[in-house]
């Protein structure tokens, strides 16, 4: 683990992850009294994803220590968002293995942690936090939270495809598919690299964040198109905080951006309590 | 001349001359053209050349340059890593997914990833090139020649980020540098089909200095080789215009200039063999050129003014020549003439077969003394009108000064001229002079000189003068022809003999005077003597009869007098004269009428007063200023001469003298006195009666010529107071 100074308030953290993969992320050291906050970015991006990189500096000037990693999705110190069309081999448990070392790096620095995630990158800590419960975290703020669904795909069709994809990866030298998800038309992955992305149905969303013991809330734009009509009301009917910001859409850049950020730290100023 | 000699050449050597110099200069100015446009052309090529080195250079540096990037943007890139840790899925990567990120031009041929000990990730197809080891461990250019195409084979490490030390392998890309530099422009001057590497196959290349290996072809150039053919063509066709305006220029000089010219200067040259009658142009058709035709016709009214004026000086020259040949009185030859003529004789040697004959009038000067100048002009063109009326056609007659004549007898006998010669002197004999107001006879003497073999032409002029002084004779018969007598008996005539006459003039001593006394015939004593003139020539004496006409001829009566004045005086100094006998010197017509004759007998008078001294006048005919001889006739009587008139009875004395002038004594010619002895009946009582009358008048008479006493005996019976001759004493030399 290396830690790399890249300005007077923000580093570059390169952790190993397996052998030569390597894997990056911005650390910018806050305030004690206040919690430290993990910010992971959405599917294929980068920490460097402007939504990310917004979130990041403003939570840094308010005082909060940021760690912000880009997830390596196999690719030795990746920098750029990953295409879709590039031969995707990373799968969900690869990014929880990230994510937990990130976490195990950060809280050797500072606790309290809030878990901050964006668009897919929420599923992320979802995925985490269902199998690694951590009294350190207080708290998951989700923005603008994808439901995880296919687009023109009932859940018939998505439940014949996963088993397609459970078939095929359990051949012993698996070809690589090609299929719609996320924003993503022709995403070209190992089958069981896209089988544990296409796993995360809106059910399975809605059942995490009841099941997860922990204090969530997630801050929605009313314009995003990034999930159905359903989706916000199912949100709001489980235990979560939910803030929805009118017209914001799924990126909440313009004037949606501060109110987005309000809302956050309206969340973290809760965030810094004893741990559960 | 002969014209064809002076006919121009149809072409000088100097427009041969000028042409050839004109062609040599076209040649080398074409040459050096054609050069200067082979050189700039040279110029272009090598330019062209170095450019297509600098554009080769560019593009090399150019593809190196795009290559790195590639390689760069390739290491960097975050799926060629992945590939590195999962190759699993490389193949599809190497022949999809890198091609389809737009990260790999057409142009690159192959790409291969290597791990980190060079080993490749996976072997590719048949046909991909990249070796399945790294060749090349840290990197660089591997050229492969691959079926004549240069393959380059490009190698790069690659990091697990950039920048970064931890090597995660290597990339391997290969492409033809034909289709890689192809792939970057359009080439202006590369033909890259050409293009060849100077390196073995499977050599290292250092890619900065790439374009050096490599060797190429120019692309062809038509805008240079439409240049150069346009140049060459425009050349060609600017030395052949030029060389047609040569020759135009040639032939329009020759045409209109050299040849018009050249005509007009055989047309002047032809001009000086024409007559100036001929004045017409030689040439009918006009000269091309309307300046050099009226150049023509300025010079041909030149030429005819010319012509004219020369016509006019002829006639001027030939009316001026005439002039200067003719007599401008007469009308016929002069002195001139007559020495140009002969000299044409003497030329052409035809002297020996001519004839002169020299006329000279008698007595002219005291005819134009006595009737004055209008009537001896009047006499002498008489005189020429009937000697030129009186020779033949084609003789012609001169006159040689005064009243002196002269004519050349061509193809002549001195027979023939002898008789023209009487023939002139019988039609002048036969002329009535009187209508001129002259009552004397008017004579002329003629000397006739005939050529002969080995006589030059002085000579015959000489022989003709000798003849014609031999004819001024009394004694002569008026014509006397040239011969060995006549040589003989005047000697005096010979130049010698002239000279002598001068000397003497000159220097009066030299004469030797003689001394007849004249007779008192009442006492039958000498009362006087008359001075007779002799000269003395180395011996030979010159009697008067022979020293008058010459004296007479050369007009040199008065000096002559003045000469015997002189030596008178000196007989007188030296005593040769007895003091109380007088001496009577003979005056001529002319001395008469000299003051300086008169001036000298007066002194001479004063000189002597005690001598007697007797003026005799002879030729009184011959004067014609009666009052001026008169007033010095007095002078000499008041001074203490006596004058006398001499030759009375002859032809150069008359009564009208006697009765005109104041002499003393009147002194009979000679021939009067023969008659006395010789004449019949009449001619002896005129005389008696004439002596009557002369000694009624109150003048002496003296007879002369007194050779018998019968002629004595006559004249004292005729009341003669004096007389003289051979009956009493010849003359005596004073000496």
């Amino acid at each position: 683990m290396a830690l790399t100074g890249t300005a007077v308030h923000a580093q570059r953290v390169t952790i190993a992850i397996d052998g030569p993969l390597t894997a990056s992320a911005e650390y910018l050291a806050g305030q004690r009294d206040k919690p430290a906050v993990l910010i992971l970015h959405g599917f294929l991006q980068t920490n460097e994803f402007p939504s990310v990189r917004q979130l990041t500096k403003h939570l840094s000037d308010a005082g909060y220590t940021v760690l912000a990693p880009t997830l390596s999705l196999g690719i030795a110190n990746r920098k750029l968002s990953l295409p879709c069309e590039a031969i995707h081999t990373h799968s969900m448990s690869d990014s929880i293995r990230e994510i937990d070392l990130w976490l195990g790096w950060l809280k050797k620095r500072q606790t309290p942690i809030v878990l901050v995630g964006h668009s897919f990158g929420t599923i992320h800590l979802l995925a985490y936090l269902e199998t690694h419960p951590d009294p350190a975290i207080r708290k998951l703020v989700g923005i603008s939270l994808v439901e995880g669904s296919l687009h023109n795909v009932d859940d018939a069709q998505r439940e014949r495809l996963l088993q397609e994809l459970r078939r095929l990866a359990a051949q012993p030298r698996p070809t690589l598919v090609k299929r719609a998800i996320s924003f993503c038309k022709q995403y070209q992955s190992t089958p069981q690299g896209l089988l544990s992305y296409m796993e995360w149905t809106p059910d399975r969303v809605i059942g995490s964040i009841d099941k997860i013991r922990l204090p969530m809330a997630f801050i929605m734009g009313s314009g995003d198109d990034r999930f159905g009509p359903g989706w916000l009301p199912r949100l709001k009917a489980t235990s979560a905080r939910v803030h929805v910001i009118a017209g914001a859409n799924h990126f909440m850049d313009g004037q949606h951006e501060f109110d987005m950020l309000d809302r956050l730290l309206e969340e973290l100023k809760g965030a810094n309590g004893p741990g559960t | 001349m002969d014209r064809a000699h002076k006919k121009l050449p149809k072409v000088s050597y100097l427009s041969i001359a000028y042409n050839v110099l004109i062609g040599l200069l076209l040649l080398l100015f074409a040459l050096y053209n054609w050069w200067e446009i082979d050189k700039t052309s040279q110029a272009l090529y090598e330019r062209e050349t170095m450019l297509a080195k600098r554009e080769a250079l560019e593009a090399v540096t150019t593809v190196t340059k795009r290559i790195q990037t590639i390689e760069k943007v390739l290491a960097e890139w975050d799926e060629t890593r992945q590939q590195l840790m999962y190759r699993q899925y490389y193949p599809i990567w190497r022949d999809q997914r890198v091609r389809n990120a737009g990260l790999l031009p057409e142009t690159i041929d192959d790409i291969a990833l290597y791990d980190r000990s060079g080993r490749i990730l996976a072997p590719g197809h048949s046909k991909n090139v990249m070796p399945n080891s790294l060749p090349l461990r840290t990197g660089g250019t591997l050229y492969v020649n691959e079926g004549g195409h240069i393959r380059l084979l490009s190698f790069f490490p690659i990091y697990t980020e950039s920048g970064g030390s931890q090597l995660l392998g290597y990339g391997g890309l290969v492409f033809d540098l034909a289709d890689e530099l192809r792939a970057d422009r359009q080439y202006r001057y590369i033909d890259l089909a050409t293009m060849r590497i100077q390196l073995p196959s499977g050599t290292v290349v250092d890619r900065d200095k790439l374009a050096q290996s490599l060797s190429f072809g120019l692309m062809p150039n038509p805008s240079l080789d439409k240049m150069r053919s346009v140049f060459q063509l425009a050349f060609i066709q600017i030395t052949a215009v030029f060389l047609l305006i040569q020759l135009a220029s040639a032939w329009l000089l020759h045409r209109f200039f050299t040849r018009p010219l050249r005509e007009l200067a055989e047309e002047i040259n032809s001009l000086r063999d024409l007559d100036n009658e001929e004045k017409n142009f030689c040439r009918i058709e006009p000269l091309p050129i309307r300046e050099l035709e009226e150049l023509r016709h300025s010079f041909y009214e030149y030429h005819s003014r010319l012509l004219d004026l020369n016509q006019n000086l002829e006639r001027s020259s030939q009316n001026f020549y005439d002039q200067a040949r003719r007599d401008p009185m007469t009308g016929i030859f002069n002195r001139r003439a007559y020495d140009e003529d002969w000299h044409s004789l003497d030329a052409s040697n035809k002297i020996e077969q001519c004839s002169l004959i020299l006329f000279d009038c008698d007595h002219f000067k005291a005819i134009n003394d006595t009737y004055g100048h209008h009537v001896g002009d009047s006499v002498i063109k008489s005189l020429a009108s009937i000697l030129q009326g009186t020779l033949r056609g084609e003789d012609r007659l001169y006159r040689l000064g005064g009243d002196e004549f002269a004519t050349v007898l061509a193809r002549s006998d001195a027979d023939n001229a002898e008789a023209i010669a009487a023939r002139c002197l019988e039609q002048v004999l036969n002329h009535d002079f009187r209508q001129y107001g002259v009552i004397e006879p008017v004579t002329i003497s003629i000397g006739i000189a005939h050529g002969s073999p080995g006589v030059p032409l002085s000579e015959l002029q000489k022989q003709a003068d000798i003849a014609m002084y031999a004819a001024k004779r009394p004694t002569s018969r008026k014509i006397e022809v040239f011969g060995e007598r006549l040589n003989e008996v005047s000697p005096l005539l010979t130049n010698k003999s002239i000279s002598a006459i001068y000397q003497t003039i000159q220097d009066p001593f030299l004469m030797e005077m003689h001394y007849q006394p004249v007779i008192d015939l009442q006492t039958r004593e000498p009362a006087y003597v008359e001075a007779l003139t002799r000269i003395n020539i180395d011996g030979e004496i010159i009697r008067p009869n022979e020293i008058f006409p010459v004296v007479q001829a050369r007009r040199v009566d008065a000096e002559f007098d003045q000469a015997v004045i002189q030596a008178v005086q000196r007989d007188l100094e030296f005593g040769r004269i007895p003091e109380h006998l007088g001496v009577s010197v003979n005056v001529s017509a002319v001395g008469l009428l000299s003051s300086k004759v008169t001036d000298m007998l007066v002194y001479l008078k004063l000189a002597y007063p005690e001598v007697k001294i007797v003026v005799e006048i002879t030729e009184t005919a011959l004067i014609d200023q009666i009052e001026k001889a008169t007033l010095h006739i007095h002078k000499l009587r008041e001074a203490g001469c006596l004058v006398a008139l001499d030759d009375f009875g002859s032809g150069y004395s008359s009564l009208r003298y006697l009765a005109s002038m104041p002499v003393d004594l009147v002194k009979f010619d000679i021939s009067m006195m023969r008659l006395l002895e010789k004449g019949d009946v009449r001619q002896k009582e005129v005389i008696r009666e004439v002596a009557r009358m002369v000694t009624n008048a109150g003048y002496k008479m003296v007879a002369e010529g007194i050779e018998t006493h019968a002629m004595l005996e006559q004249v004292v019976a005729l009341g003669f107071d004096y007389a003289q001759g051979y009956l009493f004493e010849p003359a005596q030399n004073a000496a």
